[in-house]
């Protein structure tokens, strides 16, 4: 019976002093982009701190937005390197948290998928809430409000604020602390559906002074049966009919 | 004999579950914990289908798998390029509608981040995440 034990515990060890072992630096990193960063690099490092070959068997990101880059396929005993995880930050705003799952042939199913976590924190140059506002058509045309509030980083002193739909008025009056303000925004009329863009445009920074849109419509009436319903009629076009500042989506 | 069976039993789940309990420790930071999305925010491709025109379809997914293909009248509406493509969603949009937010599969995020914007940027009611994303509508329809 002991004989049993003892060689069943001491098969274990040596599978698990045998086997290959990628040792991460870090599994979890958090990046702290720029504002107008286009990209958040993460550089996960490692190395075989086993006796055994290591070799990648895949390498997925969670989310098309990041990109993966292994610097070879089989790591070998001792050997360090990398995998590169280039997050395409987009109109992303907010901590995002992008997951990295890597595949390897190591046969300890621990050690064989691993989870690598990109952590980024994107502050919002302009945090403007809602986005949106909407009226139904036949409501009546009370002014909505729109608060505007620039991130530190952001030393914007004026905003002006242009609609693409004359049948929309809109004004900027500033808020309570610097860099903040609200714009009010009113429908000429709301008997029918319309819509429009509004360009919020910052001097800030001054060579390329970047702008915002928050858009506002009148909407259809609720109607039991949506199947004839004519779609609103949206502005020209939107928001590319608001000339925007060069390089901004 | 029948307890020394036990014992040995017992001996050996314990010898198991030693190195199971050390790994776990060892381990713990590598699990990706993900906050589920709540049962009210979901919604399954049937009982999406059956909203029929008071549902409006919105594609998280990036522009290349959208081109490719899509659920029919689904608007393309990622994070890659929000500012622009939420102006050309909106007029599409009216208050009575339900509002159907899809990604890839089950695993993706992008239709939890594209709701949760619309709800707390725009501030839209009633938006929901397809269950099992993309995959579960064509697995469902094609």
């Amino acid at each position: 019976m002991k004989t049993r034990i003892l060689t069943f515990s001491l098969s274990i060890l040596l599978a698990v002093a045998a086997r290959a072992e990628l040792k991460w630096e870090q599994n979890t990193i958090e990046l702290h982009p720029s504002m107008g960063d286009k990209q958040a690099v993460a550089h996960f490092k490692y190395q075989n701190t086993g006796t055994a070959p290591v070799r990648f068997k895949s390498v997925k990101a969670s989310c098309g937005c990041t990109t993966t880059q292994t610097q070879k396929e089989t790591v070998n005993p001792g050997e360090k390197g990398e995998i590169t995880a280039t997050f395409n930050i987009g109109d992303r705003t907010g901590m995002q948290m992008k997951t990295v799952n890597v595949q390897t042939d190591d046969p300890n199913p621990a050690q064989a998928n691993i989870v690598l976590t990109l952590k980024a924190d994107i502050t919002p140059a302009m945090e403007v809430k809602p986005m949106f506002v909407y009226w139904t058509s036949g409501e009546e045309p009370k002014p909505k409000k729109i608060s505007l509030k620039a991130a530190k980083e952001f030393p914007a002193k004026n905003v002006t604020i242009k609609s693409n739909n004359p049948n929309f008025e809109s004004k900027v009056e500033p808020g309570k602390s610097a860099g903040e303000w609200t714009i009010e925004v009113t429908p000429k009329d709301t008997s029918h559906p319309q819509a429009t863009s509004l360009l919020i445009q910052t001097d800030y920074p001054k060579e390329a002074p970047k702008s915002f849109y928050v858009n506002a419509q009148v909407t259809n009436p609720p109607q039991p049966s949506m199947m004839a319903r004519p779609p609103i009629q949206a502005a020209p076009a939107t928001p590319a009919a608001i000339p925007s500042p060069a390089g901004q989506r | 004999m029948k307890f020394s069976i036990l014992r040995e039993g017992l001996i050996l789940i314990a010898l198991a579950a030693l190195p199971a309990i050390g790994e776990g420790f060892y381990f713990r930071g590598k699990v990706s914990w993900q906050s589920p999305i709540p049962a009210s925010e979901l919604v399954t491709v049937d009982q999406a289908k059956s909203w029929g025109d008071g549902a409006i379809w919105v594609d998280a997914r990036p522009d290349e798998e959208f081109a490719a293909d899509r659920v029919p009248g689904a608007f393309s509406l990622n994070e890659d390029h929000w500012s622009e493509l939420l102006p050309q969603f909106l007029p599409n949009w009216s208050p009575e509608k339900k509002v159907i937010v899809y990604c890839s599969a089950e695993s993706c995020n992008a239709a939890r981040d594209v709701a949760k914007r619309l709800r707390d940027e725009a501030q839209l009611k009633g938006v929901f995440v397809l269950n099992g994303g993309w995959e579960a509508w064509v697995k469902k329809n094609r």
